[in-house]
């Protein structure tokens, strides 16, 4: 088996990794602060709802792409 | 108060419509009553996965955490967005996996690939005992919001029993399809109810930004970790993050969940969706912290959402809401219920009771399996009290276990019987002696889970390198399986050449 990792696969599963180092990892202490406020909210909360959403769209852009592999006529069939 | 008794009355009977007219539509069969024939659609599987992962403890101790324990709980963004991605990357392949070779419990999969009585007996243990405990939190769940909605007429204990009552009757007669249409409800209740909830509520304090602004200025600390006990840090966000997430995926009513999806390429949106909704868990934020401001001397945190309805929303939006609350908890009920009946019947029933038992006779025991497990929830939930998020969490841990074993049977022909059952063994064992017997419950901060799943890991990866495997036939049929997944869904990964040829590729 040859191993491909599409230049798209590599950046969404690069990209996840990112957001997920950035939610979880001990950087998240760097971010624990009430302040700056943005918009009214603690910078902590904020911090988490950027990352959130850019893994979030990160997901969706995933699914458009088929998470970075070919598209496939055999499971498309099976919807 | 009559109109939050019909409310709640509403409640109680709209499932079981939604339940008896789901029967219709049933075969009669084994695979049917359990996993919906395999043919699950779109619509469904998102909220049926959606309710069931969101329970009590999301809806009720979300809040509750926020209110005692600053924002560990934020970290749950990021567990539901870890679920999402383990649902494609694990559950797809289990799925395909599934059917396959027609599974439908943990213990198939498991006991097929690693071929071994004991090791699928451990399993079938495993996610019973832990699972447990899991469904005693919904019921506590539930019955409190009932109790609160009602002003006491329905006590906890007897909202408590109507609870399971209901689920019993239209698990018994719709099987999984009943859960899964009720469950479209609940997640639509649900999602609603957490983030009116929290904008409603809050607007009390002038809102969202006026919120923050008060409480920075009066209890900071229930802004940054490790919270207004000191007790919330690093350790713990990243314990939950990982035991709450891999827990719940590892629960049995996540896996009859990955073998009853009709089409692969639900898996792959599947992520997306559930990242998206972790966005009601701000509703969460706002309630608990407007309860830190305005409630602060409740003495129990459980009850901080109810509370904070009543006092603060006019009656009957505090009662639907508190409707949406007892959906969470009953739409992960249910499918616990249904899901821990299942493993009774399939892997003890049938497997070594009465292999013969014909399609009627195993839906029977599938049915009566449901009435006794509710009973011991029931009882419980009477008798041991606890926070739900400390007694859901413990459970979570024991669950998660398993998801060593299986990204080994996904993934790693070399995954060797022996590893995975002392891996188990070990596993569980430190879970159960941090939590309950060691004098330091969370060493450097992190959750006996992860201690655990350490431990679990380690004895897995040294046995299995150790170890030589001698069911060559079945290690072949699985790595042949494997290959075929890989050339259906990611066939850059392929080179087309025989099923022979990557066999030998994946051995190395």
């Amino acid at each position: 088996m040859r191993k491909t990792f599409t230049t798209r696969k590599l950046v969404i599963y690069g990209g996840l990794l990112l957001g997920f180092i950035m939610l979880e990892s001990p950087l998240i202490l760097v971010a624990n602060q009430v302040e700056p406020m943005i918009m009214g909210v603690p910078f902590l909360f904020v911090w988490n709802l950027v990352w959130w959403a850019f893994l979030t769209v990160l997901f969706l852009v995933a699914y458009l792409t088929n998470w970075g592999s070919k598209s496939v006529s055999r499971s498309r069939r099976d919807d | 108060m009559t109109g939050s008794i019909l409310i709640i009355a509403a409640f109680m009977i709209i499932p079981l419509i939604v339940g008896l007219v789901s029967s219709r539509q049933s075969q009669g069969t084994s695979e049917d009553f359990f996993v919906q024939g395999r043919a699950m659609g779109s619509v469904a599987v998102f909220f049926t996965v959606a309710a069931t992962w969101w329970s009590a403890f999301a809806f009720l101790g979300s809040n509750a955490t926020f209110y005692t324990s600053g924002p560990v709980y934020l970290t749950a963004l990021a567990w539901n967005l870890l679920f999402g991605f383990m649902y494609y990357w694990i559950g797809k392949r289990v799925w395909y996996l599934g059917k396959r070779f027609n599974y439908l419990t943990p213990s198939d999969l498991l006991g097929d690939f690693y071929n071994s009585e004991a090791l699928r007996v451990l399993v079938a243990v495993i996610t019973l005992v832990f699972t447990v405990p899991y469904l005693q939190i919904q019921l506590t769940g539930g019955a409190y919001l009932i109790e609160v909605a009602s002003g006491g007429v329905v006590p906890f204990w007897l909202a408590a029993l109507l609870f399971y009552f209901i689920i019993i009757v239209y698990v018994w007669v719709g099987g999984i399809r009943a859960i899964a249409w009720t469950d479209v409800i609940y997640g639509a209740l649900l999602f609603f109810g957490m983030m009116f909830a929290g904008y409603y509520i809050s607007s009390h304090v002038g809102g969202p930004t006026e919120l923050f602004a008060r409480l920075a200025s009066t209890s900071p600390q229930h802004l940054t970790m490790p919270g207004p006990n000191g007790n919330m840090g690093y350790g713990m966000w990243f314990s939950l993050f990982m035991i709450v997430a891999i827990g719940a995926f590892m629960g049995p009513q996540i896996w009859l969940r990955m073998y009853s999806v009709k089409s692969g390429r639900l898996f792959n949106l599947m992520p997306f969706l559930l990242g998206l909704a972790a966005f009601a868990y701000f509703g969460s934020v706002l309630t608990g912290y407007t309860g830190v401001l305005l409630e602060p001397s409740l003495e129990n945190a459980d009850q901080v959402l109810p509370v904070m309805l009543m006092n603060y929303a006019p009656y009957l939006l505090a009662s639907l809401i508190m409707a949406a609350g007892a959906a969470a908890a009953m739409s992960t009920a249910n499918s616990q219920i249904h899901a821990v009946s299942t493993v009774v019947t399939m892997d003890i029933y049938q497997r070594y009771v009465n292999r013969d038992a014909s399609q009627s006779r195993i839906v029977l025991v599938g049915r009566l399996s449901l009435v006794g497990f509710s009973l011991a929830a029931y009882i419980l939930a009477l008798t041991v009290p606890g926070l739900l998020v400390t007694i859901g969490i413990a459970a979570l841990a024991g669950t998660a276990q398993l998801i060593v074993p299986t990204i080994g049977a996904i993934t790693w022909r070399r995954a060797h019987p022996m590893a995975a059952f002392w891996g188990l063994i070990g596993g569980t064992a430190c879970v159960l002696w941090l939590t309950y017997g060691a004098s330091v419950s969370n060493p450097l901060g992190l959750h006996a889970g992860i201690w655990g799943l350490i431990l679990n890991s380690g004895l897995f990866v040294v046995l299995s390198l150790a170890l030589k495997r001698h069911d060559q036939d079945v290690v072949d049929r699985f790595a042949d399986a494997r290959a075929d997944y890989t050339a259906e869904y990611h066939p850059e990964q392929c080179d087309g050449e025989s099923s022979t040829f990557r066999r030998t590729s994946q051995a190395q």
